[in-house]
């Protein structure tokens, strides 16, 4: 499309008004879905969605210290240790994802003998996955700090350790904050794949509530709107840290 | 506990054909993201301030909703069979992100380079095809491997609409013998050894591409 010499603000308010007017005519399409169905059940979807959201919080939480140990490993531990973290890393980055939890909630208990809850094994399968993405993201923070600084340290004194978690830990901290969001969005999305283990998550509670009162175009389009609002809201977060961040991993 | 390999042997059959059925997936899957992607990303390339505009609401849109809510919806909202509502989610959702990796391959050639280009007189067309594609394409190489590699991980969520690829056979051996250990090993190892191959094929790639 050639532009016929309209101004940046003219062209802006006119790709605005061209959304809101789609916006406008999908929602118009959509007038006849049974959205009574979702209002009734919107306490318990917002409760799926609260659990999505705990999910995400807690595995990128254990997953962001699970992380900077296997950075650590990658970076500064003796070659034994550290092929073994490369390792996981690599191997929970090839892996689906459905393939984790199915190890931890299928393989484990048969090979242990012990049952795990629904819950422990999201939580722990999830973390496991965030762990490996994360320890990638914390690697190149800690790289981003200058290697001055480490040696500045040194002459000053400190031991290895008070280096470590007190002058690069943070400033790493700060550089890969961008891409730390970046992945929670990821993990947002992944939390959508624990509903196979009988959580009930958001997605989990929109299938539920669909085979109670079978309304699938009004939920469905509610779950593909629930899960964009939240992921673009992290998306846009991150552009706001860094507009240069690519949010493609 | 006791490891039975022969759990694995027994249903050979059955984990060659989820190995098949993930091949197929994810190779037609591969190839329509990549051509989808490249297009929407040449478009979004283009000087034009709505096609940018598009594209890039194209890919946040795509983006930011998970494969298996893209696949539900595919399959129970919009009726498609197991089948097409997974290649098309695949291709749908890795192609945003493909679209992505090339328009920013675009976006980082040099501006001076197109215009030194016209300015000695060559065609818009000529511009494209000699200065940027192959800057743009050795530039794209190593976010694409990791793309491809996405491409394979995600067409494992298919099973979840009853599509027998390999997870899929892993889990019904599991409920049928409890043998989940060996199930889930072999599989393992066989998206480990598909994700090497591209790794490593996409490797050799650049290492000619450099050469030539």
């Amino acid at each position: 499309m050639r532009d016929a010499g309209l101004s940046e603000r003219h062209k802006a308010i006119l790709w605005w008004a061209g959304l809101l007017a789609t916006l406008a005519g999908v929602a118009w399409l959509c007038r006849d879905f049974r959205w009574p169905v979702v209002w009734q059940s919107a306490p318990f979807l917002l409760r799926g969605l609260g659990i999505s959201w705990l999910l995400t919080l807690v595995s990128v939480g254990i997953g962001m210290v699970a992380g900077i140990a296997l950075a650590a490993a990658r970076l500064a531990a003796p070659p034994g240790l550290r092929h073994l973290a490369v390792g996981y890393v690599e191997l929970l980055r090839a892996v689906p994802q459905l393939m984790v939890i199915f190890w931890v909630f299928f393989t484990w208990p048969a090979m242990t003998g012990q049952a795990l809850s629904a819950w422990a094994a999201a939580i722990a399968s999830l973390s496991m996955i965030a762990a490996a993405y994360l320890a990638e993201v914390v690697r190149a923070g800690l790289q981003s700090v200058p290697r001055v600084q480490v040696e500045s340290g040194l002459v000053t004194g400190l031991s290895h350790g008070t280096i470590f978690l007190r002058v690069v830990l943070p400033q790493a901290l700060r550089n890969m904050l961008p891409a730390l969001v970046a992945h929670i969005v990821m993990m947002f999305k992944i939390t959508s794949l624990v509903y196979v283990i009988g959580l009930i998550d958001f997605f989990r509670a929109i299938i539920l509530v669909n085979n109670r009162d079978f309304a699938p175009y009004a939920l469905y389009t509610t779950m593909a709107a629930g899960y964009f609002l939240c992921c673009y809201a992290l998306s846009w977060l991150v552009r706001r840290l860094d507009p240069k961040y690519s949010l493609t991993t | 506990m006791a490891l039975n390999w022969e759990v694995v042997w027994e249903y050979r059959a059955a984990l060659a054909d989820g190995l098949k059925l993930t091949l197929d997936l994810s190779a037609w899957s591969l190839v329509g993201s990549l051509a989808l992607g490249t297009l929407v990303g040449c478009l979004g390339a283009l000087p034009g301030y709505f096609t940018r505009r598009l594209v890039a609401a194209y890919v946040e849109l795509l983006r930011n909703l998970p494969v298996v809510v893209k696949l539900f919806f595919l399959y129970f909202a919009v009726g498609l069979d197991a089948m097409a509502a997974g290649y098309l989610a695949l291709i749908t959702h890795q192609s945003a992100y493909v679209a992505d990796v090339i328009a920013s391959g675009f976006r980082s050639v040099p501006r001076e380079q197109s215009e030194a280009a016209l300015v000695l007189g060559h065609s818009r067309f000529q511009v494209f095809r000699h200065v940027l594609l192959p800057q743009v394409f050795r530039l794209v190489l190593p976010p694409l491997t990791n793309q491809f590699i996405e491409v394979v991980k995600n067409s494992a969520i298919v099973m979840l609409v009853g599509v027998q690829e390999l997870t899929f056979q892993a889990q019904n051996i599991e409920s049928e013998t409890f043998r989940g250990f060996e199930a889930a090993s072999v599989a393992t190892a066989c998206y480990v050894l598909i994700a090497l191959a591209i790794a490593g094929g996409m490797a050799l790639l650049q290492r000619r591409l450099r050469l030539a």
